[in-house]
């Protein structure tokens, strides 16, 4: 194998790997999974590498077989607790340390995108990761009209779910 | 959307702990091996293949000159000639199906191309299993007509004796019967479990997809 390439899609992928970690913690639910899953998302990136040609950015192409190796190809562990792990997540509130009213929110909202589906939570993952509809369109393999509407719906959802 | 928009602040801020992986890390990842679902879907698709076809050669020697003996030689090799025309055309299907699976395809095309490969070899099975069955039926009458040649055959190859034509043709028959019963309940019983556990989440978010484009 070449080696060359290797290091250099390590090299990308290390510098990158934060986006890996976030679909990891959106769609699994303890570390042994989280680890699992990079795992998988790291050998799919790999076979899918020689057919990247740099035409788009690195993470951009990313997105695509990381989340589709989530939702698609990734076999979930027998033993998948659905518990949220809060503990896992830990949101630095830098503008006020002392607002823990702010902090509460958040992992409220976090927990409400933890639980919806697969799809929905790729929609909203993309959202959050500032993708326009075009991109996000793209990568489900839908129309950006649909990705809009969709969008929008669950926005709702989670509205009633936060303040019922 | 208040919410949603401070979490998407904090998502870009970068300041979720995440954990690290170093270049070493990532690195010895390389070198595990996939478990992803194509996977096994491709090799249990390859078994299946090759239980099919091994199961046409494991023919015992003896029930095939039984067959000849009776007059069914020329039928069971047309049978057999078709058998595997029709059994190279799903691998053809099968293979192309499967080198279209790729994960930097959109997240749709992507499950649709896994669906449509298990559909293909779904198909080679129910043709497989609806082969079996008219074969098994078909045969079993041809028997049924001719009772006098497969009781004199029977008793002749096999020594069979001490017993009324009409007492082991109702034998004959029952087992016959069972057996592909038996046969059919075991296949359809590993569909089920095998492909229900693999495939259940997988339908359920193409469905969801399939949803939004209504």
């Amino acid at each position: 194998m070449n080696k060359e390439l290797e290091h250099s899609f390590v090299a990308q992928l290390e510098e990158n790997q934060n986006i890996v970690h976030k679909i990891c913690r959106l769609y699994t639910n303890n570390s042994d999974a989280h680890n699992d899953l990079f795992q998988e998302i790291t050998i799919q990136l790999w076979r899918a590498y020689p057919k990247f040609r740099g035409e788009s950015k690195f993470s951009t192409w990313m997105y695509r077989v990381a989340l589709n190796t989530a939702i698609t190809l990734y076999r979930k562990s027998k033993r998948s607790i659905s518990t949220q792990d809060f503990e896992g997540v830990s949101f630095k509130i830098s503008a006020d340390p002392y607002d823990d009213t702010v902090e509460q929110q958040l992992k409220l909202m976090y927990s409400a995108v933890k639980d919806l589906n697969d799809i929905d939570k790729a929609l909203i993952f993309l959202y959050l990761e500032d993708k326009n509809y075009k991109e996000i369109s793209e990568t489900l393999g839908i129309t950006e009209v649909n990705a809009r509407v969709k969008m929008n719906r669950i926005k709702e959802k989670l509205r009633t779910i936060l303040n019922p | 959307m208040d919410e949603l928009e401070l979490l998407k602040k904090q998502w870009q801020s970068k300041e979720q702990e995440l954990p690290k992986l170093s270049f070493a890390d990532i690195y010895k990842m390389l070198l595990k091996k996939s478990s992803s679902i194509v996977k096994w879907i491709f090799y249990i698709s390859i078994a299946e293949i090759v239980f099919w076809t091994l199961l046409a050669f494991l023919v015992p020697e003896s029930s095939t000159k039984f067959s000849d003996d009776i007059g069914l030689h020329n039928i069971l090799l047309g049978v057999n000639i078709l058998n595997y025309l029709v059994f190279g055309f799903f691998i053809i299907l099968f293979y192309r199906n499967y080198r279209k699976i790729s994960t930097t395809d959109s997240l749709k095309n992507l499950m649709g191309n896994i669906l449509r490969t298990r559909k293909t070899v779904k198909y080679f099975v129910v043709y497989n299993i609806t082969t079996s069955i008219m074969l098994i039926v078909g045969i079993n009458i041809y028997y049924f007509l001719n009772q006098d040649i497969v009781f004199r055959f029977m008793t002749e190859d096999y020594g069979i004796v001490n017993i009324s034509q009409e007492r082991f043709m109702k034998m004959f028959f029952a087992i016959q019967i069972l057996f592909g019963i038996l046969m059919i309940g075991f296949v359809m019983l590993f569909y089920r479990l095998v492909y229900g556990i693999l495939l259940r989440r997988l339908s359920k978010n193409y469905k969801e997809l399939e949803k939004i484009e209504v």
